[in-house]
């Protein structure tokens, strides 16, 4: 680009080739989204054996398991970022609407077990596990997401027919259909577009 | 009638330089480097022209001991370019 002189025509195509290179920028590779969705789903599944069959009397200990894929997420982040060289609106949006959503998950949690509703957790969960998953659908424009995400809501609902004790298989349903599938797709997709 | 092109952003290496930076929030300037695909000297110097006209923000600073530059588009910047687009628009055919 060495050029200085160039006509307005040139200029328009500059401007629009350029603008294209940074919102083209497709980071989403689905890992987190594979991440979380395995814990969870490893996690809901472990958790439904163990207090089914009365294996263990503290089954929900299982679910310590995500600080685990909490610090990886920290660590993965942080790589990402000294990466990219490059920080754009979507991305930011992103992830306040991720932010949004564990204070809303910590919020919902204690104000549940202190209201003595904590049998309603994994319904609440699935209704908000909908909410970053819809809005993420809709930043980067990604149906699989909203899809997933409104099949969380389904089985929010569905969740009220059902024995508590059968809920977090919900919940491991909700996680197939919102982010390991189309985690995997958007892996996928990011292979092919690199 | 032809309005005239602000000369600060009439050059190529600038003008895409401004282009990338009005999508996103900032951009090291190794990403903008890379983008444009021009060479570091020349880069640097387009870059501290937009710096002097107040079009753009050098932030230098050191990241894990390695040094890094942020560049940003400011609000004199952003205004600049839409009236350059603007002025743009008068030289094409209705």
């Amino acid at each position: 680009m060495e050029q200085t002189q160039f006509s307005p025509k040139d200029s328009l195509q500059l401007i629009e080739s350029m603008i294209n290179k940074a919102q083209n920028r497709f980071t989403e590779n689905g890992h987190l989204y594979l991440l979380w969705g395995w814990v969870i789903l490893a996690c809901s599944i472990a958790h439904f054996i163990l207090d089914y069959w009365q294996l263990y009397d503290k089954p929900y200990l299982v679910w310590f398991a995500t600080w685990g894929a909490f610090i990886y997420q920290m660590i993965y982040l942080a790589k990402v970022k000294q990466k990219a060289g490059v920080k754009t609106y979507t991305d930011e949006l992103i992830n306040y609407v991720w932010l949004v959503f564990v204070a809303m998950m910590m919020l919902v949690e204690f104000i549940l077990i202190q209201s003595g509703n904590w049998q309603l957790t994994y319904s609440a969960f699935l209704i908000l596990y909908g909410m970053p998953t819809f809005l993420s659908g809709a930043i980067i424009r990604f149906s699989p997401l909203r899809y997933g995400a409104f099949t969380c809501w389904m089985l929010a609902i569905a969740s009220m027919f059902v024995d508590f004790h059968f809920h977090v298989l919900l919940l491991s349903l909700g996680v197939i259909s919102a982010w390991i599938i189309p985690g995997y797709l958007l892996r996928l997709r990011s292979k092919n577009q690199n | 009638m032809f309005k005239e092109l602000d000369p600060i952003l009439h050059s190529q290496l600038r003008l895409a330089v401004m282009s990338l930076l009005i999508g996103v929030k900032e951009a090291e300037f190794t990403y903008i480097k890379e983008q444009t695909g021009a060479t570091a000297g020349n880069l640097s110097v387009q870059m501290t022209k937009l710096k002097e006209a107040g079009y753009i923000d050098v932030i230098k600073q050191f990241k894990e001991n390695y040094p890094q530059t942020i560049c940003k588009i400011t609000p004199v910047g952003i205004a600049a370019f839409e009236a350059y687009v603007k002025a743009l628009q008068s030289y094409l055919p209705k």
